[in-house]
């Protein structure tokens, strides 16, 4: 009787620790802290600048390509246009993020629902999934993007859906290597003697303590779909109707000889945002693995 | 560093020139010139494609019938002489008869009526050879046009671009001319034949020895280079890798305009007449009341547009017909900025404001990269109009392709476009505005605009000879569709050229590059 | 399995891929709006209804998209890519012009973040706090954390207007006229900033592999030994380290394939450089379905074939993966 409680209980505590000692080791990584220290700052200005510089960032505030300072209220100068660079800037924030993040989550959900599958249940399933795993990393990833973004019209939502479908193949074959892995360990195959089913096992078994290495990759993966969708935007395929960083540079981008900061400022900007991410998932990946820290 | 080596360079050159006593303005032979571009051509045949990436290396290889200058006077080219017939109908062309074509082939008259019938059966300006009925060839060196109407647009359509004469001799074996193999390795008679094409990158053109004018052309070789953008052309041509080229936008304008050895002149567009416009979609609510359209005009802030967003750089175009072409009406009503008539029309057309203050919404299609580089318009609207209480959505395109799409089904409201008049109005003017030529495509009349007294005038002007009757014709037209805005016309595009200060005789015809090259020459040696 | 068996089987199977990509490409951009008739009358300023329609039955666009697929795919697999309806010329043979630019821009690129990733990281191993290391930690991020299209804009600036030393477009003067050795050398000095853009992209991982590998190295037992018995301690070290980090490096440059495709897109539209990048955006805003799906084709099966290689390189470096264990 007290076996199997213990049997049952484990899988419980060890969904529960992990987290909390890789928290503290977390917070002993200066870098990684930095980087979320720098990540919170960069959120805090998005959100709430918004509303302390809030005028219309459409709206011609002066002349065009002014330098930043250059006059009274204009700190970061203006662009092509005479439009408020601070203010496109805080503004155009949070669609940039939130294409990094819808992005970001599309790729998480559809790698790990495919992995999970392809790992747990194995045999011909796994065949199947994981040819469709190197058909997606076969296909050029921007080239791909370009022709869904053309044929759906530029918008949020599409660049987001665009960036989400090239970009899962990797997380897929991290959860695919963790349930291939855990699916072996004891706890899972007591699991399976007290009668559980595969539903459970996989949500409530496994699935939470593949989660570190994951939680790793989806946080790296907000950087890159940050990253790819100012490519797409600097390219001319991004959405007119919403403000982006990687919009601002391309916008800015003919006039670059005469002035340089419209397309410096937003690049740094983009740089600022991945550099803190990169920082937290590499933070968060030496938390969760003390054994293979590089130090 | 770049600057001052131009400067060094050239105030030596000069310095040696005048010590010499030699005038630096007497032509010489000899040198290369470089044209950079951002367009890549498809082919190199202007009878069958139409449009500047083609016709700039297109018309140095194919020589045409007539040439006009600067001042729309026409000149002698392939043509000696020229003569109309009284009533009209038949014009004779007498052409030179050392000409000769880049395989040695002579160029005879049948040559001609070929160029014209292919031309007239290709071409997408079918208006340009419309009533053209056929070409008789009495002999070798004589052909004579024979229309089933007047038809004063005739004389341009015979010049430049519009009429390369190609070789019967290749072109008439049978298979269709536009996509003959020889597009992509072109014979013809102009000044220059074909060195070495690599598609999308460069085309090298050298002096054909045999052409029909003797110490033509001076220049040894014309490269056409393409690269990708706008931002390098101005790096070229700062550079000095380029020697000519054309900017559109009021960056490199400016800044190529400071450089010392470069001149920077709007001169050399009067041909194309380029025209950028807010098209009305007439037929669709709220845009077919003539009020509304009325009030955008008058909501839209053209000084700010031409002198901030264009920063100077464009003039002001109030008419469908060019400003610089000789039958543009002056007199056009205009709409200045004036936000309380457009708020007073709008209410007037039965648009009030709601609690929020807004009359309407309208969506205005964009083509980001297109308007970008144009004062970006759109942007400015969307800003603008909400002032008179019209909320505007922007609908972008990624690309031309799908914009063209959406105006040629008529499912847009409002959007900027780019049409050229292309020298006569007859070749590129009428096709907006006749109610005949709604049809499904870009660039025809989009705006499905129909008004019968317009259709009268416009047929009658097409086939009106006496130049006198033909301005007060094109005037009534002009005064008439300024009323009616089913195009509200706001700049002449910024093109420039902008090219070395020692090229003599440059290319500032009414076609800028888009006429032969054999009379450009090089003051100095490089 | 024997190699050979090995290889043979792979390619045959990543030529299934290639084709798979193509044929859902195919699909893609025959739905997008717009055709090619519209960007030909974009070009002339002008089309008839006419002329539309007779372009459009010339690229067989009237028929049915299965029919149309039907066809390519048969052209295709004669090694017949077809013509561009851009260029009208062989699609083969554009493909063959440009590819060759876009490879020398990403070979030049990993060679260059390969050597400078690796001489920074093993030279800040040495001292893993000092100013150098920080230095290199800061500089690699920017690589990847920074757009690298706007790293390269950053560069067009400092080499166009602050310094003006390098070409910041093309990948040869206009006005070039010289002999073979005149043109490698034009060629060599336009590659330096769109080649060096690009390896900055990959130079951080290169960097932090190497430094990781040396690290360790460093405190290990064969190296006081090494330095017991008076061996050169530099190269034992460098030998060992090197040994460890060829698996992961080699891993890195696989993975990275695919992104340096991507990145090399991206720079060859900042600095012009006329690569298959450049003519792939370009056919897809031209709706130039054979040039498009013929770089989708050649990207797809260069990418297999780099897997390929790179696996096979794997089984040589790692025995044990060569055995079949796990």
């Amino acid at each position: 009787m007290s076996q199997t409680s213990t049997a049952t209980s484990q899988p419980a505590l060890e969904a529960i620790s992990p987290m909390r000692e890789a928290w503290s080791q977390f917070l002993r990584n200066r870098p990684a802290v930095f980087g979320l220290i720098l990540l919170t700052v960069i959120v805090a200005f998005v959100l709430y600048g918004r509303y302390i510089f809030d005028g219309d960032p459409y709206r011609i505030v002066w002349g065009p390509l002014t330098a930043p300072g250059a006059r009274e209220g204009i700190y970061l100068g203006t662009d092509f246009l005479g439009r408020d660079i601070l203010t496109n800037l805080l503004k155009g924030g949070a669609p940039t993020m939130a294409v990094g993040v819808s992005a970001a989550l599309l790729t998480v959900v559809i790698g790990i629902a495919v992995g999970a599958t392809a790992g747990y249940f194995g045999g011909w399933m796994d065949d199947l999934l994981m040819r469709l795993t190197e058909f997606f990393q076969v296909l050029p990833a921007l080239l791909f993007a370009m022709v869904l973004v053309t044929l759906f019209s530029p918008s949020l939502f599409t660049i987001s859906f665009a960036i989400g479908i090239v970009s899962w193949p990797p997380t897929a074959r991290l959860t695919r290597a963790e349930f291939l892995r855990i699916r072996e360990l004891e706890y899972v195959t007591a699991a399976r003697s007290i009668g559980a089913g595969n539903g459970r096992i996989i949500w409530r078994v496994i699935l939470p303590n593949a989660l570190p290495p994951l939680i790793v990759s989806a946080t790296l993966t907000i950087g890159v779909a940050i990253l790819f969708e100012a490519g797409l935007s600097f390219l001319g395929l991004g959405d007119p109707n919403s403000i982006s960083w990687g919009l601002m540079i391309g916008q800015n981008r003919n006039f670059l000889l005469e002035a340089w900061w419209p397309v410096a400022i937003p690049g740094i900007a983009i740089f600022l945002t991945v550099f803190a991410v990169s920082l937290v998932g590499d933070g968060l990946n030496d938390a969760f693995n003390p054994k293979l820290r590089s130090r | 560093m770049l600057m001052k080596r131009r400067t060094l360079f050239g105030a030596i050159a000069s310095v040696v020139a005048l010590s010499v006593g030699i005038a630096t303005a007497e032509p010489r032979s000899g040198g290369e010139l470089v044209f950079v571009s951002g367009e890549t051509p498809r082919h190199m045949n202007p009878a069958v494609q139409s449009g500047v990436a083609t016709a700039i290396p297109g018309t140095q290889l194919f020589a045409s019938p007539l040439r006009v200058d600067e001042n729309w006077d026409l000149h002698p080219y392939l043509a000696e002489a020229w003569e109309w017939s009284d009533d009209g109908l038949s014009l004779t062309l007498n052409l030179v008869d050392n000409a000769v074509f880049h395989d040695g082939v002579p160029v005879t008259s049948s040559d001609v009526a070929f160029s014209i019938m292919t031309i007239k059966a290709n071409h997408p300006f079918q208006t340009m050879f419309g009533p053209v009925e056929a070409v008789d060839t009495p002999d070798a060196h004589t052909a004579v046009i024979r229309l089933s109407q007047p038809h004063p647009a005739l004389l341009l359509a015979l010049t430049g671009a519009l009429c390369p004469i190609i070789p019967e001799h290749i072109y008439g074996d049978g298979q269709a001319v536009r996509d003959h193999p020889a597009n992509n390795a072109p014979i013809g008679s102009g000044p220059f034949q074909l060195a070495e094409y690599r598609p999308g990158e460069q085309i090298t053109l050298e002096r054909f020895d045999d052409f029909f004018i003797d110490g033509r052309p001076y220049l040894d070789r014309v490269i056409y280079r393409i690269v990708g953008d706008a931002a390098s052309v101005t790096l070229s041509l700062e550079s000095g890798d380029a020697d000519i080229g054309i900017v559109a936008d009021a960056s490199s304008i400016t800044r190529l305009g400071g450089v010392d050895g470069l001149t920077v002149t709007p001169q050399g567009f009067e041909g194309i007449g380029p025209i950028q416009w807010i098209a009305f979609n007439t037929r669709v609510e709220p845009m077919n009341d003539v009020r509304v359209r009325q009030a955008i005009a008058y909501a839209t802030d053209t000084d700010f547009i031409l002198n901030a967003l264009m920063r100077g750089v464009a003039s002001a175009q109030t008419s469908p017909i060019i400003a610089s072409s000789p039958l543009s009406d002056p007199n056009m009503v205009t709409y200045p900025l004036d936000l309380d008539r457009a708020n007073a029309l709008l209410d007037e057309a039965g648009h009030p404001r709601g609690d929020d203050g807004t009359r309407f919404t309208l969506t205005m299609e964009t083509v980001p990269g297109r308007d970008a580089a144009l004062g970006n318009i759109p942007e400015y609207l969307r800003s603008q109009l909400r002032e008179v209480g019209i909320n505007v959505e922007l609908r972008a395109s990624p690309d031309f392709p799908t914009w063209a799409g959406h105006l040629a089904s008529g499912d847009f409201q409002m959007s900027m476009d780019i049409v050229f008049n292309w020298g006569d109005p007859v070749i590129g003017v009428h096709r907006t505005y006749l109610s005949s030529n709604i049809r499904e495509v870009i660039w025809s009349n989009t705006q499905g605009y129909e008004n019968e007294r317009v259709d009268e005038l416009l047929d009658m002007a097409g086939r009106e000879l006496d130049t006198d009757a033909r301005a007060s014709l094109y005037q009534e037209f002009q005064q008439i569709v300024g009323e009616e805005l089913p195009v509200y016309w706001i700049n002449a595009l910024p093109y420039h050229h902008a090219f070395d200060d020692r090229l003599g005789n440059p290319p500032l015809t009414i076609w800028g590059m888009m006429q032969s090259l054999d009379q450009v020459y090089w003051t100095e040696d490089r | 399995m024997g190699t050979m068996r090995y290889i043979i089987q792979r390619l045959f199977y990543g030529l299934i891929l290639v084709c798979g990509v193509v044929i859902l490409n195919f699909f893609l951009i025959h739905a997008a709006p717009g055709d090619v008739a519209e960007v030909i009358a974009g070009e002339m300023g002008g089309i008839t209804e006419e002329m539309m329609a007779e372009i459009r039955a010339q690229y067989g666009l009237d028929k049915p998209v299965i029919v149309q697929l039907g066809l390519y795919l048969g052209q295709v697999l004669q090694g017949n890519l077809g013509v561009s309806y851009h260029f009208d010329r062989p699609v083969t043979d554009l493909i063959w012009q440009k590819a060759g630019a876009t490879i020398l821009l990403a070979l030049s690129a990993q060679v260059i973040a390969m050597v400078v990733g690796v001489t920074l990281g093993v030279l800040s191993s040495r001292k893993p706090q000092g100013i150098l290391s920080g230095f290199v930690s800061v500089f690699s991020t920017v690589g990847y954390a920074a757009p690298v299209f706007w790293t390269g804009l950053m560069l067009v600036i400092l080499f166009s207007v602050v310094i003006p030393i390098f070409p910041v477009e093309g990948m040869v003067s206009a006005r070039f006229r010289g002999s073979s050795f005149d043109y490698i050398l034009n060629v060599a000095h336009h590659l330096v900033l769109p080649a060096s853009t690009l390896a900055i992209l990959f130079l951080a991982q290169y960097a932090r592999l190497s430094r990781a590998a040396m690290i360790e190295v460093l405190g290990a037992d064969y190296v006081r030994t090494a330095r017991a018995k008076g061996l050169g301690e530099w190269r034992v070290t460098f030998h060992h380290a090197l040994r460890n980090a060829v698996l992961p490096i080699l891993t890195i440059a696989g993975i990275q394939f695919g992104n340096l495709i991507s990145g090399a897109l991206l720079v060859e539209t900042v600095f012009n450089w006329p690569g298959m990048g450049r003519l792939a955006f370009d056919s897809v805003l031209r709706r130039d379905f054979p040039t498009l799906l013929g770089v989708l084709f050649f990207a797809s099966l260069v990418v297999v074939i780099a897997n390929l290689l790179t696996d096979l390189s794997y089984r040589l470096a790692d025995p044990r993966i060569r055995t079949g264990g796990r």
